[in-house]
């Protein structure tokens, strides 16, 4: 299946997106990682999956272009109001989880579930943004497919999420967010302080957390099948996707 | 240094067993099997009040030679017996378990105890893979995550799942978390370079079993240059020597116990299975590839596997501490953790030794 791409005009500027698939919305955030590709076209499988590219939103002009996380978060929720999807499944990777909290904090009744892959919002130890590939990854070898960003690109996408700075306004307002959350890291991280995903778990009311083993930040770089089959199934099953479904018959 | 009582617990007749491993059920004698543990239990409260610091329980299975296949059982009802010895759990065999049990015991126990549990991981012998029937080429990669897991369960505060190679769990919460906080000490015990380096990136204690002293001094080596390169400096507790002994009041009374011992029964700590099972066992573990068209019958006497490597300490107290003390200054070891129950010695001699290296060897090794 290949991808559509399209782009919606926001106060003058196109913003690119792409989307793969039918059925219920996932709208995919990506700080520019390159790494969501392999999600999408599993999610595409049963669902429209729509990726927006956050960079388009550093193209606005000056005046209006955001200068946080919480400011992106509405105009992606202009720019997907063009998009006529109704509400949708959330997924934020990296330092795009700000901006999905965000938007799932002032568009309550449009994000019915809300995905943080390694999210930095909270106590981030560097900023995945501008670090070193290998640090991003448990296994150096599987630094090879990240994508590096210039120096230029990593500050106006930093300033556009939030990336590497601790979001105080947005921990304090966890407590809002409504819709059923999962926030997945890896066992690895090392962008964020090990104490940041119990406070996701504690302060969002309908939050589980997950741990990928053998992972570091750039999940989908190092265990994609073990993030993607996490993720799918929180998607199909929200909470409850913590019921075992596998049987473990061997021989009827 | 400290020593450690190893509680084996094991089966007053095992002289009787065969060579080979599993040891048949059929050996099995109710009466025996019950006044066997409580022997053992005698044995490690003795310890306790000769001086020891620890005991240790170690996971075997299907052998009356160390009768602690669940050792968190045997753990719990010493702890009701010795108040005041750390209870060492060195250690489960995480291939073989589910690690939020594992967990879950030790949680128990560091509670049950009051805060004197000490953990340690372990791969375990290769006839111990075929146990629960664990593909032995995935027990290393079973350990890593198995140490892990546990780690990140008994240190997390709030419920999570697990996304692993081996294990997914989707409601991690284990209760209660342990007294000692953030952590118990844990020691891994392991000479392979890679579950060496992990113990000390992770800033655990090692422990290494059974081996000469230049063949730990070169494990240590290493484990001493890792933890440098990590930043930190293991304690003398931290690393642990885990060793047969036979303890005698002079030499030569050790010497003609030897000599008695030699051509008359298998040798102490063998374990023997089918020389096809284990070349299977060892091909699936090196990633090899096996044909069983090669051979073409296990043989009856079954290839030794395992731990059968013969005594480590052997005289009176004066050479016993001086073998001791090797290990002290070439690697570093802190906590001997010492194996008395040899095939033919029974309680009352275990009990003997116990008495002696309480009044001769302990006493000096408190000193060095």
């Amino acid at each position: 299946m290949t991808p559509t791409d399209g782009h919606v005009d926001l106060k003058g500027t196109r913003v690119r997106y792409s989307e793969m698939g039918s059925g219920d919305p996932i709208v995919i955030l990506d700080p520019g990682t390159g790494m969501i590709s392999a999600l999408r076209e599993a999610l595409s499988r049963r669902y429209r999956a729509v990726s927006l590219e956050l960079g388009g939103f550093g193209d606005l002009a000056e005046d209006i272009r955001p200068k946080s996380a919480r400011e992106t978060a509405n105009l992606v929720a202009s720019a997907l109001g063009g998009l006529a999807i109704g509400k949708y499944g959330l997924i934020a990777y990296s330092a795009a989880g700000s901006v999905a909290l965000w938007q799932a904090l002032q568009a309550p009744d449009d994000v019915d579930t809300l995905i943080l892959i390694s999210p930095v919002a909270l106590l981030p130890t560097g900023n995945p943004l501008s670090a070193p590939r290998e640090q991003l990854v448990a296994h150096s070898e599987n630094a090879g497919g990240l994508t590096h960003l210039a120096s230029e690109e990593a500050v106006r996408m930093s300033a556009l999420t939030g990336g590497g700075v601790h979001d105080a306004e947005l921990e304090s307002r966890l407590a809002e967010v409504s819709c059923a959350t999962l926030a997945v890291f890896g066992q690895n991280d090392m962008m964020v302080a090990p104490e940041a995903p119990r406070i996701y778990r504690k302060r969002i009311p309908n939050c589980n957390i997950s741990f990928v083993y053998d992972a570091g930040h750039a999940i989908l770089a190092d265990r994609p099948e073990a993030l993607i089959s996490a993720v799918s199934d929180f998607i199909e099953r929200r909470e409850t996707f913590i019921v075992g479904r596998e049987s473990g018959l061997i021989n009827p | 240094m400290k020593a450690s009582y190893l509680g084996a617990m094991g089966y007053s007749q095992r002289h009787k067993f065969p060579t080979t491993w599993p040891i048949p059920p059929a050996y099995h004698d109710p009466e025996t099997s019950v006044r066997s543990y409580q022997e053992g239990m005698d044995e490690c409260e003795f310890a306790e009040e000769m001086g020891f610091d620890w005991v240790s329980f170690s996971e075997h299975h299907y052998s009356g030679r160390i009768a602690t296949g669940a050792p968190a059982v045997m753990a719990a009802a010493v702890a009701e017996r010795c108040k005041r010895v750390k209870i060492a759990m060195l250690g489960q065999l995480l291939p073989l378990n589910n690690p939020v049990r594992c967990a879950e015991e030790l949680g128990m126990l560091d509670n049950l105890t009051n805060g004197r549990l000490i953990i340690g991981f372990l791969r375990g012998t290769p006839n111990e893979d075929q146990t629960y029937g664990v593909n032995p080429a995935e027990g290393r990669g079973r350990l890593f995550e198995g140490m892990d897991l546990i780690l990140k369960a008994l240190t997390e505060p709030q419920p999570f799942s697990w996304e692993g190679r081996y294990h997914q769990f989707r409601t991690v919460s284990v209760w209660p978390l342990p007294v000692q906080q953030p952590l118990p000490p844990v020691i891994v015990a392991t000479r392979s370079d890679d579950t060496v380096k992990y113990a000390a990136d992770h800033g655990l204690g090692l422990g290494v079993s059974f081996v000469p002293v230049e063949q730990m001094g070169a494990v240590t080596d290493k484990y001493f240059q890792w933890c440098a390169d990590a930043g930190w400096r293991p304690e003398p507790d931290q690393v642990v020597f885990r060793a047969s002994i036979y303890l005698a009041e002079t030499d030569k009374q050790a010497e003609d116990w030897l000599a008695k011992r030699t051509g008359t029964g298998p040798v102490p700590g063998g374990i023997a299975m089918p020389s096809s099972v284990s070349r299977a066992i060892s091909a699936a573990r090196s990633g090899e590839e096996f044909d069983l068209r090669n051979v073409l019958v296990g043989s009856p006497q079954g290839d030794v596997v395992g731990v059968a490597r013969g005594l480590n300490f052997m005289g009176g107290p004066d050479t016993v501490v001086e073998q001791i003390k090797q290990y002290r200054d070439r690697c570093g070891a802190g906590v001997m953790d010492l194996f008395f129950q040899q095939p033919g010695v029974d309680h009352q001699e275990v009990m003997r030794e116990i008495d002696l290296f309480g009044r001769e060897v302990l006493p000096r090794l408190r000193e060095l």
